[in-house]
């Protein structure tokens, strides 16, 4: 069963002179011991969409329709207080940069206990802290409590951000380019952690990233995001060996990472991402595709196969 | 062989608390480098590796305590030497965003560097335009403020600027940093272009192997201030000598899930600057690390081949193509 | 992201067109500008002179002839307003101005300039701000007498710390601006870098602050006026008519209301326009993020 689920989710930002549509009819979602990743180039919604399933929308965007579900509840039909309510017990977030989730004149000790105050502190004690923070691989945790945020490295913030929220006991655990911020040595740890996690933490994982690397070592399922949809979602597997979807192949394809080093020119896509603002009819991808028909213009079909949905209306699921 | 760019035992020190301490913390230490005409060369380390700090020593934007930077064939000395240096030689930064002036559009910053200068400038808006065209950007984009850039269009500004006065050598800090990876794409080919075209030599300082791989002759590792292993891209990749070398190579992601990594390449963390670690510096994280590692410093050895290695069991580390024997016999 | 570059670009041209957008700046600048107007056509719009003598008719209230009354000596003081908005702007903008200037230099010097010379700096104007202002004004004038010139110096002196202390902050925060490093990566010297990357960064805040500082100044002027330690009579100082007025008020409120009006409408226009100067001019806007 789905732990976390959105269903037609649109969400906008007011601009001057018009609206912005940032999410367009996402629907997804994400069981028990499953790791979903959403995948998608800048201003592709996908930080967007992750502060909506949160209901951390900035200021000025707006949910325009949708259901979000959590554990079952339709969240956005419940009063604010109880949205915060449930969220709180049951979603956890890990950021780009640990730094701006602590408060830097505590220590980490004192953070991590507040965190658990806030849910419940009769179950919790110093040790059970230290053991999380030994579970995510801090050697010597004991000292680590008693150490203010700028002691630590960026890889350590990073594990301490997430044994905070491994504390909380969520359902959900929601991490938002948890390694662009680190370097290649500190990435591979924490993809490795995140891995181990998945096993040993009854919950689901949502990975926002860009980085395809990211997504391949970690994720069971990925959604590809162009222009605010989901144009194409599968098995990670199914994803990266047989892609359908023309922007997925693209974007597999001009990785520097894949393309074999001497081969001259890298792929690239040409042109830009659409004005979310003044959306073209039919396809969003329409315009960069070189695969482009008559029919592209027009409304596009969402093909639907075992496990996999793909939005074109020359590829077939 | 004169290089465009010869580093000679360069070394940084930041001066260590305290007003009347003398205690210096090294960053840099004895650092031979060369980049020949029209070569690439990549710098690669993790962060605290002090790459960032020589690509500002080298500019002449972090004081050097020892060491000598030569510019073709000629060290750089005083104002002269240095105006030289900053004339032919570009840097680009790391946010290209950042490293534009907000109150000054586009057309007058790719033009800033003849104004500075004083190399005649009679066309502005033509040379602008030029120099726009060359890293394929529309003339209308002259009239912009950096802030009303993407991060690609800022990116592509900086290439612009780097090489208004056709340089010599461009110093690229992490040029493919914060970029989506068609736009990454984009800027290594607009690069390797204008490396074809114009004759350019670079040094890419950066941690993206996959960008090193595409666009270096030649690899240069640095930890903790120290050059640990250099050499032609391709070999070095293809059988590191180092095993803090081969650890890189085996943490980078692989978009690939069969090729899924199942055990660490490299654990714990770089050593603080202020704790180095004795004897051989890696052997806190090595995988091969032995006795002799832990007190006896190795030296910078002679591998042949141009390559060169730090550590004492260069040879073997090779031989046994180093990143999966190391990490999977563990 | 270049749909959101275009979408949060309040970009320096759309000043004007921002503050007109903004009620509190339209208001502020509608306000400001009319008094600027008086200020520079005092000698053609004023009906009368305002310092001409008609005894006779002293203490009328407003009438036909006389729109806003006459005070004690018969004075127009519709034209005593009027005249008195050129000397209150007057004293105001050339005071503040010099400051600007004064901190701007004094402001750019310590923050780029060395080590040492920031440190001496730093502690002058320190010391300077810690003086209590009233006092130190009251010392000011006793030494050099009461009247327009050594107003102007006072405010000067007790303004410009302010002034070179924003741009001293300001400065420090930008000289290790990825931008300041590559121009000097490009070879550009010192000048260049000053006046042509770090002053144009600056000297927003400090423009905001002068005109927020502007109705305090035209205040203290009038307080001071009012004190007679200031512009001295028969000069049209709004402090001056409001002192002679306070002592008919019973005879004759519209005198004390009459100059007062100015006063309050001055002091909100000013602030107002710095307000909406804030809102316009913080740096780059709140630029939209989505990903």
């Amino acid at each position: 069963m789905s732990v976390l689920s959105v269903e037609d989710l649109s969400v906008s930002y007011r601009i001057p002179g018009g609206r912005l549509r940032a999410v367009r009819d996402v629907s997804l979602s994400v069981g028990r011991g499953e790791v979903l990743g959403i995948m998608g180039e800048s201003g592709c919604g996908k930080s967007t969409l992750a502060a909506a399933m949160i209901g951390l929308l900035p200021a000025g965007a707006s949910v325009d329709g949708g259901v979000i579900r959590l554990n079952g509840a339709d969240m956005l039909r419940l009063p604010v207080d109880e949205q915060r309510r449930l969220r709180g017990q049951s979603v956890a977030m890990v950021f780009q940069d640990p730094m701006t989730a602590f408060n830097p004149v505590l220590t980490i000790g004192r953070q991590l206990a507040d965190f658990i105050g806030a849910h419940d502190a009769a179950r919790h004690n110093r040790a059970d802290i230290a053991a999380m923070l030994e579970k995510v691989g801090i050697p010597d945790p004991a000292r680590c409590l008693g150490r203010y945020p700028h002691e630590l490295s960026g890889g350590m913030r990073q594990r301490v951000a997430i044994a905070a929220a491994l504390l909380m006991q969520p359902d959900v655990l929601i991490a938002d380019e948890p390694t662009t911020a680190l370097d290649v040595t500190m990435e591979a740890q924490i993809i490795h952690l995140l891995r181990d996690l998945r096993t040993s933490f009854d919950g689901a994982i949502v990975i926002v990233t860009h980085h395809l690397g990211v997504i391949a070592e970690l994720c069971d399922r990925v959604a590809v995001m162009y222009a605010g949809e989901v144009v194409e979602e599968a098995a990670v597997d199914a994803l990266f060996h047989d892609p359908r979807h023309p922007y997925t192949r693209a974007l597999l394809s001009c990785d520097p990472a894949v393309v074999q080093p001497g081969i001259g020119h890298l792929p690239t896509i040409g042109g830009r991402i659409p004005d979310l603002s003044a959306l073209p009819p039919g396809c969003a991808f329409a315009a960069r595709c070189a695969m482009t028909d008559a029919t592209c213009a027009s409304p596009v079909p969402r093909h639907r196969a075992a496990g996999r949905s793909v939005l074109c209306h020359r590829s077939k699921a | 062989m004169t290089g465009v760019l010869e580093l000679r035992n360069l070394s940084v020190a930041l001066p260590l608390g305290g007003f009347f301490s003398r205690a210096r913390l090294p960053i840099l230490l004895d650092v031979d480098l060369s980049v020949a005409r029209g070569e690439s060369v990549a710098l690669v380390g993790e962060s605290g590796s002090g790459k960032t700090t020589l690509a500002r020593a080298v500019m002449g934007l972090q004081h050097v305590t020892g060491g000598t930077v030569a510019f073709d064939g000629q060290v750089v000395e005083g104002a002269a030497g240095l105006a030289r240096l900053r004339r032919d030689a570009a840097m680009m930064f790391q946010d290209a965003t950042a490293s534009l002036s907000p109150r000054l559009t586009v057309g007058y910053l790719v033009t800033e560097p003849f104004r500075i200068h004083g190399q005649p400038l009679p066309d502005p808006e033509g040379t602008a335009r030029d120099l726009l065209a060359k890293v394929g950007l529309p003339p209308a984009i002259a009239r912009r403020y950096p802030h009303e850039l993407s991060g690609g269009q800022a990116r592509r500004v900086g290439v612009a600027r780097a090489l208004a006065l056709r340089p010599r050598l461009v110093i690229a800090d992490e040029p493919t940093a914060g970029l989506d990876v068609s736009v990454q794409a984009e800027v290594l080919n607009l690069m390797s272009d204008l490396r074809a075209e114009m004759g350019l030599a670079y040094l890419i300082i950066t941690h993206n192997l996959a960008l090193v791989r595409h666009v270096a002759d030649r690899v240069v590792v640095l930890y903790l201030g120290r050059i640990v292993e250099e050499g032609p891209t391709a070999q070095v990749f293809a059988a590191p000598a180092h095993p803090y070398t081969a650890s890189l190579i085996a943490a980078e992601p692989r978009p690939d899930p069969r090729q899924r990594r199942t055990d660490l390449a490299i654990r714990g963390e770089v050593p603080s600057i202020l704790r180095r670690p004795s004897g051989c510096e890696f052997h806190t994280r090595c995988p091969v690390a032995r006795d002799i590692c832990r007190h006896t410093a190795p030296a910078l050895a002679p591998l042949g081949a141009g390559r060169q290695a730090r550590c004492h069991f260069a040879d073997q580390q090779q031989n046994q193509q180093g990143v999966k024997h190391a990490v999977e016999h563990r | 992201m270049s749909s959101a570059a275009d979408a949060s670009a309040p970009a320096r041209r759309g000043i004007g067109r921002a503050l007109l957008a903004d009620p509190m700046g339209l208001a502020g600048l509608v306000l400001v500008t009319i008094f600027l107007l008086m200020a520079l056509l005092a000698p053609w719009i004023a009906p009368y002179d305002p310092i001409a003598l008609d005894v006779k008719a002293k203490f009328q209230p407003p009438s036909a002839a006389h729109w806003a009354g006459t005070d004690h000596l018969g004075r127009d003081l519709l034209s005593r307003i009027i005249w008195g908005a050129r000397l209150a702007l007057g004293i105001a903008i050339t005071s503040v101005g010099i400051a600007g200037a004064i901190g701007l230099v004094l402001g750019l010097i310590a923050g780029y300039g060395p080590r040492w010379l920031d440190s001496i700096l730093v502690l002058v104007f320190d010391s300077m701000s810690s003086l209590p202002m009233i006092f130190f004004a009251l010392a000011v004038i006793t030494v050099l007498g009461p009247g327009t010139t050594t107003l102007i110096i006072v405010i000067v002196l007790v303004s410009f710390p302010a002034y070179a202390r924003l741009i001293r902050t300001q400065t420090l925060a930008l000289s290790g601006a990825d931008y300041i490093l590559a121009e000097k990566a490009m070879g550009a010297g010192t000048g260049r870098i000053i006046f042509r990357h770090l002053l144009p960064n600056v000297v927003g805040p400090l423009v905001i602050l002068i005109c927020m500082d502007i109705p305090v100044v035209i205040m203290l002027e009038a307080g001071l006026s009012y004190l007679n330690l200031g512009v001295k009579p028969p000069s049209p100082s709004w402090g001056n008519i409001l002192s002679e007025g306070y002592n008919a008020l019973r005879q004759a409120p519209h005198v004390v209301i009459v100059a007062g009006i100015p006063l309050v409408l001055a002091t909100l226009g000013f602030t107002f326009l710095g307000e909406g100067l804030r809102d316009v001019l913080d740096p780059r806007g709140a630029g939209r993020r989505w990903g």
